[in-house]
């Protein structure tokens, strides 16, 4: 069975790798972004210690929500940097390479286990949410990757 | 060379700052994988109601304590008459669909093995029977000397199938000696066990 604290435990992940990886892209990000992403993940940690104080308090559908939403952050965040790199910076390359890489993986691996754990669960919580949010980020994503790749598509109309 | 050495010192500083930044990736990383496992291994019990349990029945001698899942029943004994409660107590399958395996398992008894008081019974016996009144199994206490003999003698019955919704009973009955003395009080607990 799957644990609804699976997604803090990703979402801390990602959190670490974007602290890494703006690490090592630190000329083109303020230099106090690698530290922040440190936080962002302790806060995961955070997240997993409340869950195992309160595992008997806290009912599934508040475990589920309170670690998904730190998940959608953590996404947030990778499509956010990705968009930095291509709007702000105007590096075409990197913010291809950094979609291809680290957007698409994450998101599509996020998206796998939310449905393993509707599946599993017995969709005890409103799927109906869960999907339309996630049918609109992949939406949203393909755009902004579409536009990416080929930036004349905006300049056709 | 002066430009050369400016750059090295920057490399070094970005070297050292992601060398940081990675160790406590890792110790983060390492923290809430630790935490993670601890939940996955967090045992679950979920309180519920047996499926087959103890019920409350006629005969039910008095000062008797009835629970779902044991009960502790205080009988009378007569000197040299078998004393019978018909229905001393009940078993039910609460379960509407399906037959379930139980038995009759043995916790306590006082007077305990070795006790002079023990001598004040013959013997005590838990009959089962169905819900048709036929004879299924028992549970039977003898005393030889100070010491209670149980049959069978591990205090466990063999399992048995209960059919659904069905209601059997349990009959008890009691015998002492002709030289027991009066008052003294037997108190058996005896639980079931459900498959």
């Amino acid at each position: 069975m799957l644990l609804p604290e699976l997604f803090a435990l990703l979402s801390s992940d990602l959190f670490l790798l974007l602290s890494l990886l703006t690490c090592l892209l630190e000329e083109r990000f303020p230099k106090a972004v690698p530290y922040i992403y440190q936080v962002a993940a302790l806060m995961g940690f955070g997240h997993l210690a409340v869950s195992k104080m309160f595992l008997t308090v806290f009912d599934v559908d508040l475990r589920f929500w309170y670690n998904f939403f730190y998940l959608a952050v953590g996404l947030a965040n990778v499509v956010a940097v990705n968009l930095y790199l291509a709007v702000s910076k105007k590096t075409w390359i990197l913010a291809k390479v950094w979609s291809a890489s680290v957007t698409f993986p994450t998101v599509f691996i996020s998206i796998f286990f939310i449905y393993n754990y509707g599946y599993l669960q017995g969709a005890t919580f409103p799927m109906l949410t869960v999907d339309l949010i996630l049918m609109l980020a992949v939406v949203i994503l393909g755009i902004t990757v579409a536009v990416l790749l080929s930036p004349k598509l905006l300049r056709r109309r | 060379m002066k430009n050369l050495k400016i750059i090295s010192n920057i490399k070094l500083k970005k070297s050292s700052k992601f060398l940081i930044l990675l160790l406590a990736s890792i110790l983060v990383g390492t923290a809430n994988a630790a935490i993670f496992y601890s939940l996955t291994m967090q045992p679950q019990v979920i309180v519920s109601t047996p499926v087959i349990k103890f019920d409350h029945a006629d005969d039910e001698p008095a000062g008797s304590t009835v629970d779902d899942a044991w009960c502790s029943l205080t009988a009378k004994s007569y000197p040299n008459a078998t004393l019978t409660y018909e229905q001393a107590v009940n078993l039910i399958n609460t379960d509407s669909v399906n037959a379930h395996l139980f038995r009759l398992t043995y916790i306590s008894i006082t007077p305990a093995n070795g006790s002079a008081n023990v001598g004040n019974w013959t013997s005590i016996k838990f009959l089962v029977y169905s819900s048709t009144g036929d004879y299924v199994f028992s549970l039977n206490f003898t005393v030889s000397g100070n010491n209670w003999v149980l049959a069978p003698a591990s205090g466990q019955t063999a399992y048995y199938s209960i059919p659904a919704s069905t209601s059997w009973s349990i009959r008890l009955e009691t015998l002492s000696p002709a030289a027991a003395t009066e008052g003294e009080v037997c108190r058996i607990q005896i639980t079931v066990d459900v498959q």
